[in-house]
């Protein structure tokens, strides 16, 4: 084997296509990963509509907490209004009860009081309120892309 | 000449002319052709020709590195079985499981043997890790391959909990729901990384295709190689640790030092770290049987242990997943039920910092810890400091993980396992 050329230091050509040659092989690495990773994010997603119809105002009646199972929220009436709360804990996910002073998380035993705001447990966040309006044909129309304050109402 | 038949059969099949090709060496029958077999065996070659008396003492390693492996063998062949009849689909899921346990011959036996032995590896790498600290094991030249370990201990819970998806049960649903919730609080990445996982926002179809990948390919094929380099590493870096052991045995030769008017041989560039290299040959002993022998026994053993856990005990398999209606309380896999202790007291400190920092430290042990001392040799007290420190985490993570299975009830309140749980609310 001949160390000699270890001595002489790098020439000119020699140091550029060492450079050029790194650096592609660094940006094809990178390329991949980043292109194998937005491969993985989905484009399209199959999941139910955030925004729906949640029926005539009339169904609900005056004072009702209702629950509505395939959408995880509780849709509350009082007097003429109308607010929606989301029944996802902010903790880890689980479906929250609601029990006779609010709601409650059968997961890790968060406690949320009649506005969303966490009374006790580990939850770091109130619950969501989302948009509520009436549709054309006078239906109450939930939009749970659209986060709201606790003060906002439909006022029917 | 009076061998038994097989063997007859056997040493004639082995003089033909297909019997030399397949095996280089022939059933050995003296000391150095076992030897030869060992070194000359593809199957064999993993281990060493011979190995020390210490080594082979049950007392130090307990096997547990071996029950390990074993296991992951069997999670191996019992999962690629099980892969025949699942279907990664919400709609199949949970009948394959159905039809597993009443219609499949055997199907009920494999999918528990699968379920145990996940459980069980969890437990054997954990223990396994151990035995490595106790021993003060992870110390030079073996630094890497207790970072490996630390890897390979990851990849476990990893392959366990993408595992636990695939039954789509009730059991499997809120479990994924509250340990990818988890993730999410990671910092930056975190919100990204749960959408990433589930391949969506919510448990449903893409996030079961996307933990069966996983669980059926990657996980195991990234395991499947760093077992191989663990393996290899145990070899190179002298085998089993040893009281008696000198350490840096031979440094290796630096090229420039070497004369240029001569040829090497490879043996004269290796770095000189086996298991042969400055011992006194009385201390060891044929690996073949004296190693093979005892990992035989342990291998049978192993099988039957799960073997008899399959046949007694089921797998559970709770209703099936139902989005709306989470069990009260919603447990997470019981091997993260400390973690989700830790997080029902806070998310971003249970769930992100603690397990980052421990994890961080045991990947920078034993970098940290450096004296050579009291290797090789179980509570060695000249690592007391160490063992004290490991041993109070490891208390604790056991007591929150005993909390989270047995003392949490309905809505994760107290509840003494003993004692009758209270009926859970259920008011909408």
């Amino acid at each position: 084997m001949d160390h000699s050329t270890a001595d002489k230091g790098v020439s000119r050509r020699g140091f550029f296509q060492l450079t050029l040659g790194w650096l592609a092989a660094i940006f094809a690495a990178c390329a991949s990963a980043v292109g194998a990773v937005r491969f993985l994010v989905p484009n399209v997603l199959f999941e139910p509509s955030l925004l729906f119809k949640a029926g005539k105002p009339e169904d609900y009646p005056d004072g009702s907490v209702t629950f509505l199972e395939e959408e995880r929220v509780f849709l509350v009436r009082q007097g003429n209004t109308f607010r929606c709360l989301s029944a996802i804990c902010t903790h880890l996910g689980c479906t929250v009860n609601r029990t006779g002073q609010g709601y409650h998380c059968p997961c890790h035993g968060s406690l949320f009081d009649d506005q969303g705001s966490v009374k006790s447990g580990p939850a770091p966040r109130s619950l969501e309120w989302f948009s509520v309006t009436l549709s054309k044909d006078s239906r109450v129309l939930v939009d749970k892309s659209q986060r709201v304050n606790p003060d906002k109402y439909l006022v029917l | 000449m009076n061998a038994p038949l097989p063997k007859q059969i056997w040493k004639w099949f082995e003089r033909t002319r297909v019997g030399r090709s397949i095996f280089r060496v022939g059933l050995p029958q003296s000391n150095l052709e076992r030897a030869q077999a060992m070194v000359s065996s593809f199957l064999l070659h993993i281990q060493p020709a011979k190995v020390n008396r210490y080594s082979l003492r049950a007392s130090y390693s307990l096997g547990l590195g071996l029950i390990s492996l074993y296991l992951f063998l069997i999670l191996i062949g019992t999962g690629v079985l099980l892969m025949f009849y699942y279907v990664p689909s919400t709609d199949h899921a949970y009948n394959v499981m159905k039809d597993l346990q009443f219609v499949v011959s055997a199907g009920l036996l494999m999918r528990n043997m699968h379920r145990w032995a996940a459980h069980l590896m969890v437990i054997f790498v954990l223990l396994h890790m151990c035995r490595v600290f106790y021993t003060g094991a992870y110390k030079r030249p073996r630094e890497f391959n207790w970072v490996l370990g630390v890897g390979l201990f990851l990849l476990t819970l990893g392959l366990s909990f993408t595992g636990y998806l695939l039954p789509w049960d009730q059991l499997a649903f809120w479990a994924i729901t509250v340990g990818t919730n988890i993730a999410a609080y990671a910092p930056y990445i975190g919100s990204n990384l749960k959408y990433l996982l589930l391949g969506g926002n919510v448990v449903g179809q893409e996030a079961l295709i996307r933990f069966y990948a996983l669980h059926v390919i990657v996980l195991p094929a990234v395991a499947g190689l760093m077992i191989a380099v663990h393996l290899w590493r145990v070899r190179k870096d002298g085998g089993l640790s040893r009281p008696d052991e000198p350490g840096d045995i031979v440094q290796q030769v630096a090229l420039s030092q070497l004369p240029t008017s001569k040829t090497y041989g490879l043996m004269e560039l290796a770095r000189g770290t086996t298991p042969q290299v400055g011992r006194n040959p009385e201390d060891e002993v044929f690996a073949w049987p004296h190693l093979l022998f005892r990992e035989l026994l342990l291998f049978l053993l192993v099988v039957a242990a799960v073997l008899f856990l399959a046949i007694f005990w089921n797998a559970p398999l709770e209703e099936p997943a139902n989005a709306i209606h989470p069990p009260n309380p919603a447990k997470a896999p019981w091997y993260f039920l400390g973690l989700q202790e830790l997080v029902s007291y806070s998310a971003f400190w249970g769930g992100v910092v603690v397990p980052g920092v421990l994890v961080m430290a045991l990947v920078l042990l034993p970098y940290i810890d450096r004296k050579r001392k009291g290797v090789g040799r179980w509570f060695a007290r000249e690592r007391a400091v160490a063992n004290t420190i490991f041993t109070v985490c490891l208390v604790i993570l056991v007591v929150l993980t005993i909390i989270g299975s047995l003392f949490r009830g309905p809505n994760w309140s107290w509840q003494e396992p003993w004692k009758k749980a209270p009926a859970a609310t259920e008011g909408h």
